[in-house]
């Protein structure tokens, strides 16, 4: 019953949504090839990359096609996360400045759920696709490849699918928690910019984070703040299937299912607690 | 049981004191000041089912901010409050189904969709039956002349008919409590007249329990039989209207129609002169020296006409207002260092 509700009310935040990027038809399709420019800009940068060098890093298993899954693995939860989250959680600190807040709280249902999903931006849901274009392509290029052709399972697909909405809700996390901050650090100041500064770690190989500088990165963005497992575990389930160090695959896959429910947990308690703190805004 | 029982309910603000000047600016990063700000000090209040209450104070007076605490929107520093048996704060699902807050500068209406898709959203949030739901909201909307704006974007609304949708909204889930928070704030007096013809009929076919802020006079008058007063986050009221009157207001307003040939020399022995137009005169004369007074005004002069009135109830609140105002100033001297709310005067318009 509960859960019905809950669906209900999403669907129709979903409607709405919709109903209202449709009013601004214009706008919708200039944010739709604004996003898709973005993302071909970044897929052309790193295909140009890959004209100087055939993989990144020596014997690290990332060549151009697996990094391309890779790519595609970050443009999925890019756009999961900006389609359901990104403008919502803008708004959060918006809504604590002005007072707005208040209605969220005078609903008989999760502060949490109505401010994390209210709107839902459909325009950003174009690079989901683009991404699954390239996903398709990339993996028929690794299938194909003389050497060592890549296989993939039914099982991976479905693994690959959960452990990339365990990406996402990581970011979600970090980002509804970082921004649950400005109620305790009043107008227009925040910690969500930070969200984009560390989610920046994310979108590369965890390999490339080695040596003395590297090292302490590696480990402080997949224990402290694990920003590294959110692409990282499900490219690899596609990617890397047969490494040598599979074990080491193995534990991080069951890192980053406890590092998803320790992400929302520590993020609900901290949207939680700054509630408590919320002082309303004037009349 | 009363339906709503304040007891003690104080809320104070940390607020931090910005100093001027780009000097100050940096040193207030390393070395804060901050003020207490007591928006509300402890007020205790019942209000029974089927009451229809207003709050009336000056700005800042911590009308609005108790109004928030019943709503659970924010939680006190101290005392205690229940709503129908739960305590507000807490923002249980089972409290929140059961009363609704209208802000009058705040909307919650999706701004650039119709209001029937914000209403249809409620409909889900607040679990309301689909055939409940189209009757509630037909009924209001008729009620309040709006039914025919159901889709209109309402950005496109104005701002009467946009609080017109904000009540509905606030109703369609049949609340017995209702908190209304200036609702009339800003509306032309056409529209400020329908709503109140609204809320009155609602209120008295339902019975259900409503507290109102408003600034408005008119407002108050025509719907709430109580009245409380608040200034600088106390009660300092707790009756009838025109109660107001009689505890608040020392004098007595006697207007003279004097003679055709009677100068009204002299007239000022017996009280403030409020207006001097011969052959009429208006004064303020004491209470208590009342009778004495116009006993003596008629022996001495040739007087056609004489009528006693109440000073007007804006005036005698808007000096109960400025007379906190000062009481309150020279406590906070006494007592530096705590400050209260907005220090403004304006009183009843």
């Amino acid at each position: 019953m509960e859960g019905m509700q809950y669906l209900r009310v999403f669907l129709t935040f979903a409607r709405n949504s919709l109903i209202r990027d449709m009013t601004f038809r214009a706008n919708f399709i200039l944010e739709s090839i604004a996003s898709l420019c973005w993302m071909l800009g970044n897929l052309g940068f790193y295909a140009l990359i890959f004209t100087h060098t055939p993989y990144i890093g020596r014997d690290s298993g990332w060549g151009q096609y697996e990094f391309f899954v890779f790519l595609s693995t970050t443009m999925f939860v890019n756009s999961l996360v900006q389609t359901f989250f990104m403008a919502n959680v803008d708004e959060f600190s918006e809504l604590i400045r002005t007072g707005g807040l208040d209605f969220a709280l005078l609903k008989p249902i999760d502060t949490q759920f109505v401010i994390s999903l209210r709107k839902i931006d459909w325009s950003s849901l174009v690079n989901f696709f683009a991404g699954a274009g390239l996903l398709v392509i990339s993996l028929h290029k690794l299938s194909v490849r003389p050497d060592n052709p890549l296989h993939v399972s039914p099982t991976m697909v479905a693994l690959y699918f959960i452990y990339m909405l365990c990406g996402v809700a990581i970011l979600y996390s970090l980002m509804i928690g970082l921004s649950a901050t400005s109620i305790w650090l009043g107008r227009n100041q925040t910690l969500y910019d930070f969200w984009f500064y560390i989610t920046n770690f994310s979108r590369y190989p965890m390999e490339i984070y080695s040596g003395t500088w590297g090292r302490p990165l590696r480990w402080v963005f997949t224990f402290a703040v694990p920003v590294l497992v959110v692409v990282n575990v499900p490219a690899r389930i596609l990617a890397q299937p047969l490494r040598p160090n599979s074990s080491l695959s193995f534990s991080l896959a069951a890192f980053a299912i406890v590092a998803t429910v320790a992400s929302l947990l520590g993020s609900r308690w901290i949207f939680n607690r700054a509630l408590l703190s919320y002082r309303s805004a004037s009349s | 049981m009363s339906i709503i029982e304040l007891c003690g309910l104080s809320k104070s603000y940390r607020v931090y004191q910005k100093q001027e000047g780009l000097l100050a600016s940096l040193r207030g990063l390393f070395r804060r000041e901050y003020r207490d700000v007591h928006a509300v000090r402890g007020i205790d209040l019942r209000v029974e089912q089927g009451e229809f209450v207003a709050f009336l104070g000056p700005n800042g007076a911590g009308k609005t901010t108790t109004l928030k605490l019943l709503s659970g929107v924010i939680s006190p520093s101290g005392g205690e409050a229940r709503v129908m048996g739960h305590v507000p704060w807490k923002r249980e699902n089972a409290y929140r189904r059961r009363f609704a807050l209208v802000m009058g500068q705040k909307n919650q209406l999706w701004w650039d969709l119709p209001a029937q898709e914000s209403f249809r959203l409620h409909q889900q949030i607040y679990r309301i039956a689909p055939e409940q739901f189209a009757r509630t909201r037909d009924e209001l909307t008729g009620m309040l002349g709006i039914g025919n704006l159901l889709r209109q974007p309402v950005r496109e609304l104005s701002l009467g008919e946009r609080m017109k949708m904000e009540l509905t909204a606030a109703l369609l889930h049949s609340p017995d409590v209702l908190f209304l928070d200036e609702p009339t704030i800003g509306l032309d007096v056409v529209a400020q007249h329908k709503i109140q013809q609204f809320l009155k009929y609602y209120q008295q076919h339902r019975q259900i329990t409503i507290l109102l802020t408003s600034h408005y006079m008119k407002d108050v008058a025509a719907l709430c039989r109580r009245v409380v007063v608040i200034a600088k986050g106390r009660i300092e009221y707790n009756g009838s209207l025109n109660g107001i009157i009689d505890s608040f207001s020392g004098h007595k307003v006697v207007t003279l129609q004097f003679a055709t040939d009677q100068s009204s020399a002299g007239l000022e022995r017996f009280g403030q002169i409020v207006e001097d137009q011969p052959p009429r005169a208006k004064l303020r004369v004491e209470r208590s020296a009342l009778t004495r007074t116009l006993a003596a005004i008629l022996a001495q002069y040739a007087v056609e006409d004489v009528v006693v009135e109440d000073p007007p109830l804006e005036e005698v609140i808007a000096s109960l207002f400025t007379q906190v105002e000062r009481d309150s100033g020279a406590e906070a001297q006494a007592a530096s260092g705590t400050d209260s709310a907005d220090a403004s005067t304006a009183g009843v318009a």
